[in-house]
């Protein structure tokens, strides 16, 4: 299954995703992505900024002290659900996400970290 | 080409997706194996909201460059080896009667099975209020494309597991205070240790002091950066925004930082948060 099949599944799993993108951060870029028509090239460019933002100091350099380095975020706000995920064999690599606010968040992530797995290590 | 960019198509190839990307630095939007890549032509420009030139090449040597911005066609401002291009090339604002003209010379563009690349620079025209050109809609339903046919064909190939209704987490009721601090409090004993800044709860907080004291130093160091990485993450400065950063989320420690109505929650979450996170923060914000 290649890596747009591996997203499409997401989507075909969870319908509240709106998109599921996989990025390389170092160059904020989207190298793949699925989800609902209306979500365009700056939608995409817009979640591989936040992914990057979101993993960024001061709230990382805390969470660094803290526990150690972070692999997962979420971005919670009034109308949608952001889920950002770094590769921990590749931190580039990242799976991006935009949901509505009633999806199973649990079941999502564990869904988003296989696929994000699957991907980064070419399973 | 862009040397960085080779990392990244060895990246692309290796992941075994089809490549959008191509040597000379456009994306390439149709393959040989195309057989009608108007479809992708017209969905490229209907996805470009804001203003852009668009440039297409095709293997076969024949370009267009059109000026687009609110999925409407502004103009075209370059044909190659395209005939009957010189009434649309002449208008300074494409209207009505230029859409024959400007169907040909995309049908003539996005011929079957060819290579079709798109390289796309900076508009000069803004997107607001863009009432001229030829809505891109128009051309798609005289062409009889449907514009928004992604998913159905994309996801149509991968079986959905039988869906199960998510249960919901039990998050006690919480009434009373400031929303940040009912999204606190309602999150229940997962948030070990957490501070309130700013607002009617200015100062408030649960958990063990010295953790407490260590957010607060953060918070009283940091707060002008925190609040500006909490601004990029949202619509507008001061909205609503919650960041939670975690090795997993699901198990071990998390940070919970929340905005709402003027404060900020700094928070410690200690094992599985995604099971109350959502409703906390959706019932405070009511």
């Amino acid at each position: 299954m290649g890596v747009v099949e591996k997203l499409a599944s997401v989507t075909a799993a969870y319908p509240q995703a709106r998109a599921v993108a996989f990025a390389d951060l170092s160059s904020s870029m989207v190298l793949a992505s699925q989800g609902r028509a209306n979500v365009t090239q700056e939608h995409l460019d817009r979640l591989c900024r936040e992914a990057r933002t979101s993993f960024d100091d001061p709230l990382f350099g805390l969470s660094v002290q803290a526990f150690g380095e972070p692999h997962s975020a979420i971005v919670m706000g009034p109308d949608s659900l952001r889920v950002f995920l770094r590769s921990e064999d590749d931190p580039a690599d990242a799976i991006c996400s935009v949901c509505d606010h009633g999806i199973d968040l649990t079941g999502f992530l564990a869904k988003l970290r296989e696929t994000l797995h699957q991907i980064s290590t070419g399973v | 080409m862009n040397k960085a960019l080779l990392p990244i198509l060895a990246r692309l190839h290796s992941l075994q997706t089809v490549s959008h990307l191509s040597p000379d630095g456009g994306r390439l939007i149709a393959s040989r194996s195309d057989p009608n890549p108007i479809i992708v032509v017209l969905r490229e420009i209907n996805e470009t909201v804001l203003a852009r030139v668009l440039h297409f090449t095709t293997e076969g040597g024949t370009s267009l460059t059109i000026e687009v911005a609110g999925r409407r066609i502004l103009r075209v401002a370059d044909a190659k080896g395209l005939e009957g291009a010189e009434p649309c090339l002449a208008a300074a604002v494409l209207e009505d009667e230029h859409k024959d003209t400007l169907i040909k010379l995309l049908q003539a563009l996005a011929k079957p099975r060819q290579e079709i690349k798109l390289k796309v620079g900076s508009g000069t025209h803004g997107s607001d209020g863009i009432s001229v050109g030829l809505p891109v809609a128009l051309i798609a339903d005289l062409l009889l494309v449907e514009l928004n046919g992604l998913d159905a064909e994309v996801v149509s190939d991968v079986s959905p597991p039988p869906q199960v209704e998510p249960q919901a987490p039990i998050v006690p009721a919480v009434e009373g205070g400031s929303a940040i601090g009912r999204f606190a409090r309602a999150n229940g004993p997962v948030l070990m240790a957490w501070l309130i800044l700013g607002g009617e709860e200015d100062g408030v907080f649960e958990g063990p002091e010295e953790m407490v004291e260590h957010l607060k130093t953060f918070l009283d160091d940091e707060i002008k950066d925190l609040t500006a990485q909490l601004d990029r993450l949202s619509a507008a400065p001061g909205q609503p925004i919650c960041l939670g950063l975690g090795a997993s989320l699901s198990e071990g420690h998390s940070l919970l930082c929340a905005r709402a109505e003027g404060s900020i929650l700094l928070g410690l979450a200690e094992g599985d948060c995604t099971q109350t996170l959502m409703q906390a923060w959706l019932s405070a914000l009511q």
